[in-house]
């Protein structure tokens, strides 16, 4: 029941499909695995095992291997590859996504999608968009204070 | 109160449930949300407003993908070679284990080296002793060689003076004062060179004060031909005295050193004529 939504975000993380698809398999083998060490006190089970999913996927990103297959693409891949990276493809699950994107002021939802969808941390977050660390925490809060306001 | 809500809206718990927090700033928000329900209640809407999100975001995986899971999980457990994963496990956890590991490596490297670097001292000592001790041995054959050389050159000159008439061999007795004394004499008569002979001289050694001198009798009348040394461990065996054209004995008192103007006859110790 879960997999949709832990596929969802490695998906968006990483544009392979493949390599989706091996890191959501190798995602449910750890929490498999893991599952003693799961403590329903700290938090809710599906924040624990997003975050075994997102840290798989964003070491695989940062991997060597996976750094030296995204410069070994073929050209006929590469079509599809650039479309995955501009987010251009026709996706009908995110259909729904689209009006609480609308809702979401844009600097609060650039950030929120560098963090939680492209696997930067909020420093390099900071970095890249050239802003202080602070203003970084901040927009992140607003833009989950509207995501809660949305779901409410 | 007012210290929690800016602890809330210091944006910590939205990048605690996010995962990026270390490990200190993790327990410490535990440590918070333990204590204060408050943040316990912010932390959880926080959740399920990102598992909402995510939901919205679900993209459905391959249809084989959850047989493909299930087959893996249903294998005989590899629990035992797979870390536990932590709660809000970070990815520079598996950055710290690298480096953790470096550094364990750099130790095991820099002991291997400071070992390789004893043993290698070690050795050179030894070489340089071995050089010490094959430069002395050298030395000593040197010196031998050259005894030996020296040695041969004057064997080979008392050879070539047997052969040579010009040369005379003079025998030297021993008087009164050493009955077993003896030395010999070479003379060229046409050179006036005159040599004595130390592998066949039997003189006892003269001490630090005192020097052989060699004379030379001209009709009747001593003429200095020079002082000799008589030594354990000589190298030498030809000693040349000075020159003399017409002698008709040859005789050797022991005199102070430096010699005498005339000879001191009570120490005379050898006298011989020349053989005509």
């Amino acid at each position: 029941m879960y997999s949709s939504a832990l596929f969802g975000v490695i998906s968006r993380l990483v544009p392979h499909t493949e390599v989706a698809e091996d890191i959501l398999q190798e995602t449910f083998i750890k929490i498999w695995n893991a599952a003693d060490s799961y403590d329903s006190s700290k938090g809710r089970l599906f924040t624990w095992m997003m975050n075994i999913a997102r840290n798989l996927s964003i070491d695989k990103v940062r991997s060597k291997d996976f750094r030296n297959s995204e410069k070994n693409q073929d050209i006929d891949n590469n079509v599809d590859f650039i479309d995955a990276q501009k987010e251009i493809t026709f996706n009908a699950d995110l259909l729904g996504l689209k009006d609480i994107v609308d809702t979401l002021k844009p600097e609060y939802n650039n950030v929120l999608d560098m963090v939680y969808f492209k696997g930067y941390t909020h420093v390099e977050t900071a970095e890249e968009l050239n802003l202080p660390l602070g203003t970084v925490k901040t927009r992140l809060r607003m833009a989950i204070l509207e995501l809660r306001k949305y779901f409410n | 109160m007012e210290e929690l809500k800016t602890y809330i809206e210091s944006g910590i718990l939205e990048l605690y449930v996010l995962g990026q927090l270390n490990a200190i700033e993790q327990a410490e928000v535990e440590d918070m949300a333990a204590k204060h329900p408050e943040i316990k209640q912010e932390i959880e809407a926080i959740e399920i407003a990102m598992e909402q999100y995510a939901q919205k975001n679900a993209v459905a995986p391959n249809p084989n993908i959850e047989s493909k899971i299930l087959a893996e999980i249903s294998k005989p457990s590899v629990q035992d070679a797979i870390p536990i994963i932590p709660f809000n496990y970070a990815p520079y956890e598996s950055k710290i284990k690298t480096l953790r590991i470096a550094l364990a490596a750099c130790a095991a490297l820099l002991v291997v080296s400071g070992v390789a670097l004893y043993n290698t001292h070690n050795e050179l000592g030894n070489a340089k002793d071995q050089i010490a001790l094959l430069s002395t041995e050298k030395e000593q054959y040197t010196t031998t060689v050259n005894y030996i050389k020296q040695s041969n050159a004057d064997l080979q000159k008392i050879a070539d003076m047997v052969t040579n008439p010009a040369w005379k061999i003079v025998q030297l007795a021993g008087t009164k004062m050493d009955p077993n004394a003896k030395m010999v004499v070479y003379w060229d008569t046409s050179k006036q060179n005159v040599i004595v002979d130390q592998s066949k001289m039997q003189l006892p050694l003269n001490d630090a004060d005192h020097q052989y001198q060699l004379w030379a009798l001209v009709n009747g009348k001593p003429v200095d031909l020079g002082v000799f040394d008589v030594k354990a461990d000589s190298s030498q065996i030809l000693i040349n005295m000075k020159a003399i054209a017409d002698a008709q004995t040859f005789a050797v008192t022991l005199e102070k050193r430096g010699g005498s103007p005339t000879p001191t006859m009570t120490q005379l110790i050898v006298a011989g004529n020349v053989s005509i």
